[in-house]
Formats: structure tokens, sequence, C-alpha cells
């Protein structure tokens, strides 16, 4: 039961609720507090303010007792945390360890996890494309999942609105199955990419392309970017233990502080989000009950509007969690659909090579990008046994060797006399994946968190689709790499299970017909329309993007809607 | 002092972890501050004393000065499995017999040259046992890990930079100047 609270309703009471202060509830948060509307972002993790918690941020590699490595009792207390790559010891600091949240894996995945303001946009990759019809369409043209209910064009100004508020770095490519967007000057290719750009696009006749990869760093001065206290990105690349520059966007160094600054939002940190709360007399939902992660006590906040943005697993949790008489199996869950339909990015499969040529060339400082090949299988019409393709990152590095064979003076000279080897090469998958009825996440009632929250049943695994798509992705990077003439070509399947590419989606997916889907085109749920899920939750169908720049995308248009709509009211 | 030898001798091979412990109030402990192996001041030595062969001085610093045996040490303690750190201390103490065996002499007191030819044979030789080859080994790799990323290494010999601030897609090498492996 709520406690006897000493803030009144009043003081509970706000215009706008945000679940999570990540990547999409950032940019809630900002929305909302800037048009000002009195908003109250809940985040279930502790505070990391921009810079002030940052502890390793400036440290140098010798600074770190073990150099990066992780102590062998973290590892052993956090065997699925600690299979994340960026679980080292200068940022595990902002992952979430094992024992805090328990959930069931019906099939081996591994949920990577990031509670503290900000969530997981201190770790994210930063890499940023858009999608277009070909992905938007692609559900309705192949035959699975539902229509998403939007098309590009209803996204795009949107695309634009976040790119220039939070930096993008791209070339203009032109290539009309990866729009284009707001840029800032590209991170470019190196030389041995550049070649094998080339290659690929003579061998394809235009229809591949490699091309440098479009991230969301700051690469050249705007006034937008000062207003946020924002710089130009240094090339540290040690993005994962926060940017003192803001040199990458994260919610700390963006959105969050933005909206803080109006005065008009408040951040409530360690706010474990329990249930949204639906009046049944009123029909519609009119707060959230909370848990505070320290003392387990319980209040209610209200508002008019709620955003769900507490990541794509943890938003399908807090809605089936979210019972009342008329919605008993969660809220806005009348088709029975709500957790299903889960899907993610295959990247189980990577390719790596060597190559000969530009033996007098090499590349200095830490570029924090590689390059990206769209999705080229299966774009324009069906051409495979497998529906839809692959996004792959690709990369080339000038090889140092040290000979270190021997001890003794041999050693010493070996470390301080390197000599260049050939370059390496290399690339990785991002396989779009087939959203399922039977790939759920459902609330397991007999085991509770610590918080008496049910915990998590996630079942999802991959299919013979996704192993046709790797097959069909080593084939033809074999080529593509034999083309550019790259040698000593190996691939490798790492079989790992889905989770680690920390892109899970859907569950709460867009759609037209609520009895098929769980949100409208604007991601209200259908029954519940003063509710919104703009986090990977409610993606339809997973493209081959990396999804962040989506997900912002879709939030800052649904806040314009809610906005609108608040207004007519 | 023989029979002592031979007790402790047998009990390495038996499970030295087991005994040693019980031996510690007779010796002087490390003075490095770890927190699950135990070791003796005896056994810090020689570690010392490999990583000075392995790493020597010479026109620049070696692996000693730079606190290299630290964090051999650091590592072991702290992020090697128990399993691990067992073959890796029964490897330290069957370093010590089998220099003994070979040179009737202790590792310390044999020449530079005779140390580093004692450790390149042990090392060369597949049939060594399974614990003494991965002890070496096993040093030798945490001492490159920890000389490469010291201070001294990542500021006077390959100069690296906290905010580098610019990065180059292509540069064409000049063989006149030196590699720097963490430009």
């Amino acid at each position: 039961m709520p406690k006897f609270n000493i803030e009144s309703k009043e003081e509970r009471t706000f215009d706008a609720i945000v679940i999570g202060s990540g990547m999409s509830g950032g940019w809630a948060a900002k929305e909302f507090a800037e048009n000002g509307l009195k908003t109250l972002i809940l985040e279930r993790g502790r505070d990391v303010k921009h810079n002030v918690d940052y502890p390793t941020t400036n440290l140098q590699p010798w600074e770190l007792p073990h150099r990066g490595a992780i102590t062998q009792d973290l590892r052993v207390e956090n065997p699925i945390a600690s299979k994340c790559y960026n679980f080292t010891e200068d940022s595990h600091q902002f992952l979430v360890k094992d024992k805090e949240q328990p959930y069931i894996q019906n099939k081996p995945f591994d949920w990577i996890r990031g509670y503290q303001t900000g969530g997981k946009s201190l770790l994210w990759a930063r890499q940023t494309q858009r999608m277009s019809d070909f992905d938007f369409e692609g559900p309705l043209r192949d035959g699975f999942a539902v229509d998403w209910p939007i098309r590009y064009k209803d996204i795009a100004p949107w695309y634009s609105y976040v790119e220039k508020f939070i930096g993008i770095s791209g070339n203009y490519d032109g290539i009309p199955e990866l729009p284009d967007g707001e840029f800032l000057p590209s991170m470019g290719l190196n030389c041995t990419e550049e070649h094998f750009s080339n290659v690929v696009a003579n061998k394809y006749n235009d229809a591949r392309h490699v091309i440098s990869g479009r991230c969301a760093h700051i690469t050249e001065s705007r006034e937008i970017f000062n207003k946020q206290g924002r710089a130009q990105c240094q090339n540290r690349d040690l993005c994962r233990r926060g940017c003192p520059f803001g040199g990458y966007f994260s919610s700390n160094s963006s959105t969050i502080p933005w909206a803080l600054r109006t005065g008009n939002a408040t951040l409530k940190n360690n706010s474990v989000v329990h249930s949204v709360i639906y009046d049944d007399k009123k029909e519609k939902a009119t707060g959230v009950l909370v848990i505070d992660a320290e003392t387990k006590e319980t209040t209610e906040y209200f508002a008019p509007i709620i955003f769900v943005n507490a990541s794509a697993f943890n938003s399908n949790l807090i809605l089936l969690n979210s019972k009342s008489e008329r919605f008993p199996n969660g809220l806005g869950n009348d088709n029975g659909l709500m957790g299903k339909y889960i899907a993610f990015h295959n990247y189980r499969a990577k390719i790596s090579a060597e190559y000969e040529g530009n033996l007098d060339k090499f590349t200095t400082g830490r570029r924090p990008t590689g390059s990206y090949i769209p999705r080229f299988r299966n774009l324009h019409k069906q051409e495979t046994d497998f529906l839809r393709g692959y996004a792959a990152g690709f990369g080339a590095s000038r090889k140092i060797n040290e000979d270190t064979s021997g001890i003794g003076k041999d050693l010493m000279d070996g470390m301080v006399n390197p000599t260049f080897g050939n370059w390496r090469v290399g690339s990785h998958m991002m396989g779009e994946t087939i959203p399922k009825k039977e790939s759920s996440v459902r609330l397991d009632l007999e085991n509770l968190d610590q918080f008496g929250i049910p915990q998590l049943k996630i079942s999802l695994d991959y299919d013979e689709n996704d192993e046709k798509m790797i097959k069909d992705y080593f084939n033809e990077f074999t080529e593509m790499f034999e083309a550019a003439g790259f040698t000593n070509i190996k691939t490798h399947d790492t079989h790992q299970a889905p989770g680690l590419d920390i892109h899970e989606m859907g569950g709460i997916r867009m759609g037209s017909d609520p009895k098929t889907s769980l949100l409208n085109k604007w991601n209200q749920l259908h029954s519940c329309k003063n509710v919104y899920v703009t986090d990977g939750a409610c993606m339809t169908s997973t493209s081959t993007q990396n999804p962040s720049l989506t997900y912002m995308a879709l939030t800052a248009r649904a806040c314009n809607h809610a906005i609108k709509e608040l207004k007519k009211s | 002092m023989q029979r002592r030898l031979v007790l402790k001798n047998l009990g390495l091979i038996t499970g030295g972890i087991l005994i040693l412990p019980s031996c510690n109030f007779s010796e002087e402990m490390a003075t490095i501050a770890l927190n699950k192996l135990q070791i003796t001041k005896n056994k810090e030595v020689l570690l010392t004393d490999i990583i000075d062969t392995m790493l020597p001085e010479d026109t620049i610093l070696g692996g000693k000065s730079v606190g290299v045996h630290n964090f051999v040490w650091i590592i072991m303690d702290d992020c090697a499995k128990k399993e691990d750190q067992e073959s890796f201390v029964n490897g330290l103490d069957l370093f010590q017999l089998k220099i003994k065996k070979t040179h009737n002499n202790s590792f310390s007191k044999l020449s530079p040259n005779e140390k580093e030819s004692s450790i390149s044979t042990i090392l060369e030789n597949k049939n060594e046992d399974k614990d003494l080859i991965d002890f070496l080994t096993t040093t030798k790799n945490i001492a490159i890990w920890g000389y490469k990323n010291s201070e001294y290494y990542m500021t006077e010999i390959m100069p690296y930079s906290l905010v580098p601030g610019t990065f180059s897609n292509c540069e064409t090498i000049n063989n006149t100047l030196k590699i720097n492996t963490n430009a």
C-alpha cells in the first residue's frame, strides 16, 4: 500500500511523467520541459551527473590498477553482464550487476542493462542511421509482423529535429535505403576502407555501399551544442567512461540537463516503477506507482500524460504488471499480444582478413567509429530463401608487429622497435530478425525481484532465417573480400545468445489495427491513449539500422503529439 | 635445513598451497599487499628477478624499474581464477627447484646470461611440467602487457595521448621515423 506521503497529492501531480532517463526518456523529458510542462522523470538507478559522476574519465591507462581488466570476483558475480564488451575496469559502473535484477532465461538471453541517469546512453556504440521505407514497408511486403502505421515521410522531419540537436557526423551518401540526415563532417574512411568501398561499388554496379559510419559525435562547432555545454569530439575513443567534452551524445550530457535547466523538470532517482495506475472510472491512466529502491517505500505520482521509456523489456514488464479491472492482463493488453513479437539484431557473424596493399600507408589516432555497409540483400525484391537482410560494420587498421618471441634484450628490442605488418580488415553482421509470436517476454508470478515485482521470463532464439542469413553474409563477404584482394579470410560464428547486440525490440508494437498491435501511429496505447511507449518496445520490425536514433525521433514526434492533444483538451 | 627443504618440496608436489600457509609464521612475508595470494618474501624476490631477466634494463628502463613484477602479482591476485593462481604459485616453486637441480644454485646467484638461458631452455622444452611452463608464459605475457601499459612506456617510449584531439585516416610511412604504437 502507498505510504501516507509527506508530499501532498498536489505536489505529486505533474503535467507529464516520463519513466526512464535513457536515450528516449531523456528526449521526452527535454520536449515536455521545454514546452512548459511540469515534468517528472523517474529513473530507477542512481544519479550520474555529466562529468561529476564519470570517475574514470580522466584516468591514464596506467592509472587503472588492472589496466582495464575485470577482477575475477566481479566476473564470477556477473556471468551475464561481464559478457558485454563494455564491462571493463573503467566502465562496469554503468552496467547493471546480475544480482540486482534476476530474470528467467527460458532460452539463453544476455540482458544488458544500465540503470542510472542516462541509462545505456552512456554506453552505446553511437551509430546512428535513419530507417527508410525499405524498412517501414518491409513487414507489409514480406508478410511478417504487421504493417508499420507510419512511413518514412512521417518520421523524416523528426529525424532532422533530433539530429540537429544531438550532432551526427556523416556523409551525404545519397543512398535511398539509408536516407541522408543533418550531418556534421564525417570521420571518413581510411585508405584501405576506401579501397574496399571502390571495389565493392564497381563489382556490384553501385548497388552495394561502403560508407563512413554515421555516428552521434560532434565534429564541428554549432551554437546548439555550445548551448548544451558540449564540445567537439576529441577522438579519445574512451566514450564508455562518459565524455568530459560531451563529444558524443548521451542523455547525461544533453537532454537531461537541458530539461532540468528549464526549471520544469524534476528528476527522481532510485525510483523503480512498479506499474502504471489505471482509473477504471475515468477510463485512463492517472499516474504511476513507484518503489523507492533504497527504502522500498511506495509512492504514487500523477499526470495526465505518461511516457514509458524504461528500455524495451522493462517497458513490457511495467505495462504487463499494470493490472486493473479493465486490463487484467496488463495495461492496454486487450489482444493478449503484449510481450510478444520480440526481435533483436543478429550479431553472431564476423569475418576477418588481411590486405597486403597500401603498404606505404598507415593511420594515426583513435577514430571513434568505423565504416558501414547498408543492407543490400532482398532490398528491391526477394532474392534469397530467407527474409530481409543485414547491414554490416567494416573496419581496417594497419597491423603493427612486435617480436615478443624471445626474452631479455630480444624482447625489449621487439617491444621498442615494432614494424608495420599487413592491414587487418574485419566486418561484423547486423542482421534483421523476424518478430514472432513465440518470441516473448512474460511475467513470472512465482519469482519476484527484491521489490516484489514479477521477474521477466525471456524466450527468444535464433531461427532458420537467421542461420541462412549468417551463411549468406559469410558467402557474400567472402566474395567481396576476395574481390578486394584480401587474404587469409576467416569467418567466425560466435554462437552468442541473443542479447549482447543490446538491440532487443518489440513486445508493445506499433500498428494500425488494435486487434494486432498495441500502439497506434503516435505511440499511444490503442486502448489507453494517455500512455505512450517510445522506446525499443514500440518497434514493429527491427530493420538493420542501429535503433537509438529512431527511438529518439519517435519520442520527439510522440511528445509533440501529446502536447498538442493536451492543449486541445 | 636440508630436511626442511625436502619437506617443503614434498608439500609442493602434493598440493603446496594447502601446506604452505601453515609455514608462514616461519617465513618472511612479501612486502606487496595482496588480497588472496599469500606470498613469501622469497617468492616475491624470485619473481622480481625473473622479470628483471625477461625485461632487463639497458639504455631504457627495464621491467623491474617500472614495477612490472608488482603488476604481475596484482593481476594474478585479483584477475586470475583460483586454479590458475594455484598453478602459478606451484609453477614458481617448481621453477625454483628446477634451477636448484640444473644449476646447483639459486636463481639469484646465477649470472645474467645463465638466468636468461635457464628461462629460455625451460620455455623451449615442451616436456616440462605444465605448471612450470604456464608460470613462465603467464609471467611473460603479463609482464609485456604491464610494461607496455606502464607510465614510463606510455610517456617515454610510445607516447600516448589521453586527449589526442585529432586522428588521421591516411598517412604515408616515413621509414626514418620510429613507429609509435600509441600514436
